[in-house]
């Protein structure tokens, strides 16, 4: 389990938002979105409120901080 | 889900192919080392790569870069210089066991070629390995 885990995929398919549009509002490449949505990259603070802004939540709803998880 | 290669994966696997054509020949198929040599494989690796990255701009349409491609920028430097310093110690190693208990005489007038070809193999070894680091952590997503 990693250590930040995020709800990016289910949030983008609730606003049926391709990873291309997400990329393109929070200034990223699609293959970091597709990181970010795979667990296998966790994003600057920056980015983290960009996602959440564009999603209209909070920043816990968007992401999950695991103690126990491992990289 | 697939994951097409964004514009700073390409300009890595160009900048490989680019080091691996222009190197490889110098160090494996090389009969006699000469500073023109060195000199020609620079000029060459430098035209080449201006081709191979004017090629990728114009058929990318997205040049975005972004933290993730600069953090995975820093890995690579970190892997080139680790590796740049380790052969660093080992050359140096190895030169002082040379001229202490071996054949190397350090008055001979090659020996300035010598050490030229070796650190320019050293630098392109650790530039090899940085591009590589590279495109390892975007394969493995970081």
């Amino acid at each position: 389990m990693p250590v930040i885990r995020n709800q990016i995929r289910e949030l983008r398919a609730t606003l049926e938002m391709t990873q291309q549009e997400l990329a393109d509002r929070i200034g990223v490449t699609r293959q970091t979105v597709i990181a970010m949505e795979q667990d296998k990259y966790s994003p600057s603070l920056e980015t983290a409120f960009k996602v959440a802004l564009v999603f209209g939540v909070s920043l816990e709803q968007c992401f999950q901080y695991d103690p126990n998880g491992r990289r | 889900m697939a994951t097409s290669l964004s514009y700073r994966e390409k300009t890595l696997y160009a900048s490989l192919a680019a080091e691996l054509l222009v190197y490889g020949p110098y160090f494996f198929f090389h009969q006699q080392n000469s500073v023109n040599k060195v000199a020609g494989m620079i000029v060459a690796i430098i035209a080449l790569q201006t081709v191979l990255q004017l090629m990728i701009a114009v058929v990318t349409r997205s040049r975005v870069t972004d933290e993730r491609d600069r953090l995975i920028e820093l890995r690579g430097y970190r892997a080139g210089y680790l590796t740049i310093a380790t052969l660093m110690v080992v050359g140096l190693g190895m030169l002082w066991f040379h001229a202490t208990f071996g054949q190397l005489r350090l008055d001979s007038h090659m020996v300035g070629l010598h050490f030229l070809s070796v650190f320019f193999g050293m630098l392109v070894i650790a530039d090899i390995v940085k591009t590589a680091a590279q495109i390892v952590a975007y394969r493995r997503a970081l």
